[in-house]
C-alpha cells in the first residue's frame, strides 16, 4: 500500500470513527460539555474525511486541513440550510452520519480513489 | 543530540507549567489600562520565552521533529488565547454579544425573522454555532469565550498546510505559523464572527489551490507578448503537486462549496477572496482560468437580492475611494496614554511586517517565482482600500487577509540567511518582537474588552426583567447586550457622545441635557446600566468624555432609580414624569432625527 492509499484510508477510520464517537456524544453523554465535544468532532471531521476518503491531498498537513475545511463547510451550510427553509431540527444533522459512515466503509472496502 | 531532544521536552512541559502556574496567579483586579502584560507576574512571561526558545532550540536540529515543533505551537497558541477566557470566563468584547444573540435568535426560532437585519441575511456562522449549542445541550455564552482558541487552532492547521506546500523547508513552515500568530494576535478578529470564520474558509480555499490547481510549469520560450511578459515574475517558480483531470474537477467543486460557504457567511470577505484569485489567475498560476469567474458568479448570486443591505450598512460594495482615509483606522479615537502606547506598538509591526516582506521579496528578485504565490496574496488585499471604508476598519482586514504571506516571506527571508553565523539567535528575535508586539495589542485592552461574569449577569438580569419593547439606553457602547437576539424587542440606544462610533453631540456631563434627549426618544422609562467595563471603556479611549461626571450625577438624581446592584454594575430606571426634565430647559440646538436614534452598530465591529 503507497502512501497515498494508507493516507486516504487512514482518512476513512478516522471519519468511521469520528462519526461514532461524536454521535454517542450527542446522544448520549451523560454530561453537556461532552455532548458539546461530540458536536464540535461532528462539526470538524466526518462529513470532511468522508470525502477526502477518495482524495489524497499528498501530505498529512494537507490532508487533516482539508478535512476539517471541508466539514465545517458542510456543516455550517447544512445548518443554514435548515434556517432558510424554516425546518429548524439540529438533530437531523446527525442524519448526516449515514452517508458518511457508507462512504468511509466504501472505501475501506474498495480502495480506489479519485 | 539525544540530550538536546530532551532539553526540548523539558523546556516544553517547564513553559507550560510556568504558564499554568502564571495563570493561575493573575487578579483581574490588578489589571490596569496598560493590560494584562503589564500587570503579568515573571512566570507569565517566562512561560512564553521558555516555549518560544524550545521551539528555536527544535528548529536548530538538523532534522526538526514535527510532533515536538506542533506542541510547542499549540501551547503558543492555547497561552495566547485561553488566557482572557480562564481569567474572565465570558466572552471578550462586547459586540461578541450581539452575535451571540443572533445564534440564540436562530436557534429559538428556527428560521430568518427580520429579512431587513444584515445578521440573519448571512446565517451558515450563527446557524452552525446554533447548531453546535443544540447539538452539545450548552448555552451559547459557555463556549463562546473559546472561540479565538478554536478558530486560532484551525488556521494554524490550515496554514501550516499551506506554507508545507509552498516550501520543501519545514522550518520556513513552522517559523511563518509562529509568526503568523504573533502578527495577527492584536488585530481581534478571531472572536465568534461571520469574519472569523469565513477567513478560516478562505485559508482552506488557498490550501485547495495551492495543493491541486495550479497551473503547469511555463514553457521556457513563452510564445505570447503577455506571457514574455509574465515570464521575470515566474523564474524559479517551483513546479506543481502532482494531479490527474478527476482530482483538479473535484478540487473545483470542493473550492465552488467552501466559497459558496464564505459568500453566505460574511458580507465582504468574498470580495479580497476573489481579488486574490483574479491576480493569480491574472499570473498565470491557477488552472482553470474560468474558476475566478465561476466564484464571482457565486458572489454576485448571492449579493444580488441582498445588496440593499450592504448599501445601508456599508455604502455600497463601492464605498471608498479615499484610500488613504480607508487606510487610518478607526475614526474619533483618544489616542492619548494607554491607548496611544499599544496604538503606537501595533502600528508599527504592522509597517515592519509590510517592509520586511518587501525586503525578503527584493532577496529573491531574480528567483521571483519562488515567492510570487505568497507575495501575490500579501499585497492583494491592497485593492480592499481603494474600494471599501468598512466604516474605518478597511486597514485591519487589508492586515489580517495580507499577515499570512507575510508571515511566510519573512519567515523564507530568515532562512535565506543561511550563511550567516547567528540566524539562528536572530529567527528568535524576530518571533519574539513579533510575538511581543501582538501580545501588547492583544491584552493591551484587556480591560476595556472584557466582562466580568457579574456585568453578564447584569445584562441577563436586564433581558429577563424589563418589559418588551423597554429602552434600554447605553452611555457608552461597552456593554454585553444580547439585544440583536430580539432586536425589535427592545429599543437600544447609546448615548451620541462618542465619537468612535458615530456623530458626537451630546454631554454626558449635562443631565437636563440628557433627559431632555431620553425624553425625544417616546418612552416615559428607561433603563441604563454603567458598569466597571464602561468606566474603563471611557478612560482608556477618552470618549464619552463626561462619563465619570455622568454616573456621579445620576447617583442622587430624581426620577433615576437603582434596579439592580452587583459589584461592578448599577441598572437604574429613569422615569421621565419624575425627572427634573419636565421643568428643565431644552438644549438650544435642534436635534436632527437622524441622531436621536443612535447609529445601528456594525455587523463585525473590531
Amino acid at each position: 500500500m503507497n502512501s497515498s492509499s494508507s493516507r486516504t484510508a487512514l482518512t476513512a477510520r478516522v471519519g468511521l470513527v469520528a462519526a461514532v464517537a461524536s454521535v454517542v456524544l450527542i446522544l448520549w453523554a451523560p454530561w453537556h460539555w461532552l455532548a458539546l465535544l461530540g458536536a464540535l468532532l461532528f462539526a470538524c471531521v466526518p462529513a470532511g474525511a468522508a470525502v477526502m476518503c477518495w482524495i489524497d491531498a499528498g501530505e498529512s498537513e494537507a490532508q487533516a486541513a482539508l478535512t476539517l475545511i471541508t466539514s465545517v463547510t458542510v456543516f455550517a451550510l447544512a445548518s443554514a440550510i435548515m434556517i432558510w427553509t424554516s425546518a429548524w431540527h439540529p438533530r437531523l444533522l446527525c442524519a448526516l452520519l449515514i452517508p458518511i459512515a457508507v462512504s468511509c466503509t466504501a472505501r475501506l472496502w474498495c480502495p480506489g480513489r479519485i | 543530540m539525544t540530550r538536546r531532544v530532551g532539553t526540548q521536552a523539558v523546556l516544553l512541559g517547564a513553559g507550560v507549567g510556568a504558564y499554568a502556574y502564571g495563570v493561575s496567579q493573575l487578579r483581574r483586579s490588578l489589571i490596569g489600562l496598560h493590560g494584562l502584560l503589564a500587570s503579568a507576574n515573571a512566570w507569565f512571561t517566562i512561560a512564553f520565552v521558555i516555549l518560544l526558545i524550545g521551539f528555536a532550540l527544535e528548529l536548530r536540529r538538523p532534522h526538526p521533529r514535527s510532533w515536538l515543533l506542533i506542541a510547542f505551537l499549540i501551547a503558543l497558541i492555547v497561552a495566547i488565547h485561553a488566557t482572557v477566557p480562564i481569567l474572565y470566563g465570558t466572552p471578550e468584547y462586547a459586540w461578541v454579544y450581539k452575535h451571540i444573540g443572533v445564534a440564540q435568535a436562530l436557534g429559538r426560532y428556527g428560521r430568518i425573522t427580520d429579512s431587513s437585519s444584515i445578521y440573519q441575511e448571512w446565517p451558515p456562522l450563527f446557524a452552525a454555532v446554533a447548531a453546535l449549542s443544540a447539538l452539545g445541550h450548552v448555552n451559547t455564552l459557555a463556549f463562546a469565550a473559546w472561540a479565538p482558541l478554536a478558530f486560532e487552532l484551525a488556521d494554524a492547521v490550515l496554514l501550516l498546510a499551506i506554507f508545507r506546500s509552498l516550501s520543501t523547508d519545514r522550518r520556513v513552515a513552522y517559523t511563518a505559523v509562529l509568526l503568523f500568530e504573533g502578527l495577527v494576535s492584536w488585530v481581534g478578529q478571531d472572536y465568534l464572527s461571520p469574519q472569523a470564520f469565513a477567513y478560516m474558509l478562505w485559508l482552506g480555499v488557498v490550501l485547495a489551490l495551492v495543493r491541486w490547481l495550479r497551473a503547469p510549469e511555463p514553457p521556457h520560450e513563452p510564445a505570447s507578448p503577455l506571457a514574455r511578459l509574465r515570464a521575470p515574475l515566474l523564474w524559479g517558480l517551483a513546479a506543481p503537486p502532482p494531479t490527474t483531470r478527476r482530482l483538479r474537477t473535484a478540487a473545483v467543486i470542493i473550492v465552488a462549496a467552501v466559497y459558496l460557504a464564505i459568500v453566505a457567511t460574511h458580507q465582504l470577505t468574498p470580495y479580497p477572496a476573489l481579488a486574490s484569485v483574479g491576480v493569480l489567475t491574472v499570473l498565470d498560476l491557477l488552472r482553470p482560468r474560468w474558476l475566478v469567474l465561476l466564484l464571482g458568479a457565486i458572489a454576485l448570486a448571492y449579493l444580488a437580492p441582498r445588496y440593499n443591505l450592504i448599501a445601508h450598512n456599508f455604502g455600497g460594495l463601492f464605498s471608498g475611494g479615499n484610500p488613504i482615509e480607508n487606510a487610518s483606522g478607526s475614526a474619533g479615537t483618544y489616542h492619548a496614554g494607554a491607548e496611544a502606547l499599544t496604538a503606537w506598538i501595533v502600528r508599527a509591526l504592522a509597517a515592519t511586517m509590510w517592509l520586511t516582506s518587501i525586503a525578503s521579496i527584493f532577496g529573491r528578485r531574480r528567483r521571483l517565482g519562488t515567492v510570487l504565490v505568497p507575495a501575490a496574496l500579501a499585497f492583494t488585499p491592497f485593492v480592499l482600500l481603494v474600494f471599501q471604508r468598512y466604516g474605518g476598519e478597511a486597514v485591519y482586514r487589508v492586515y489580517l487577509f495580507s499577515a499570512p504571506w507575510c508571515a511566510w516571506l519573512i519567515a523564507r527571508g530568515l532562512a535565506d540567511l543561511g550563511a550567516l553565523r547567528h540566524r539562528w539567535w536572530l529567527g528568535l528575535i524576530v518571533c519574539a518582537a513579533a510575538l511581543g508586539a501582538g501580545l501588547q495589542g492583544l491584552y493591551g485592552p484587556v480591560a476595556v474588552n472584557s466582562f466580568t461574569p457579574t456585568e453578564l449577569t447584569a445584562s441577563r438580569w436586564l433581558y429577563s426583567h424589563i418589559p418588551r419593547g423597554a429602552l434600554i439606553i447605553l452611555p457608552d457602547e461597552n456593554f454585553p447586550v444580547l439585544e440583536t437576539a430580539n432586536d425589535e424587542a427592545y429599543d437600544l440606544q447609546v448615548m451620541p457622545a462618542d465619537p468612535q462610533i458615530g456623530e458626537t453631540w451630546l454631554d454626558e456631563g449635562n443631565l437636563p441635557e440628557i433627559e431632555a434627549w431620553v425624553g425625544d426618544l417616546g418612552h416615559t422609562t428607561a433603563y441604563i446600566p454603567v458598569s466597571g467595563s464602561m468606566a474603563a471603556y471611557a478612560a482608556y479611549f477618552g470618549a464619552p468624555a463626561a462619563y465619570s461626571e455622568f454616573v456621579s450625577s445620576i447617583r442622587d438624581a430624581a426620577g433615576w432609580t437603582v434596579v439592580y446592584r452587583s459589584a461592578d454594575t448599577l441598572i437604574y430606571r429613569f422615569d421621565l414624569d419624575r425627572a427634573s426634565v419636565v421643568s428643565a430647559p431644552r438644549p438650544t440646538a435642534t436635534v436632527p432625527a437622524r441622531m436621536v436614534r443612535a447609529r445601528a452598530p456594525s455587523p463585525s465591529r473590531r
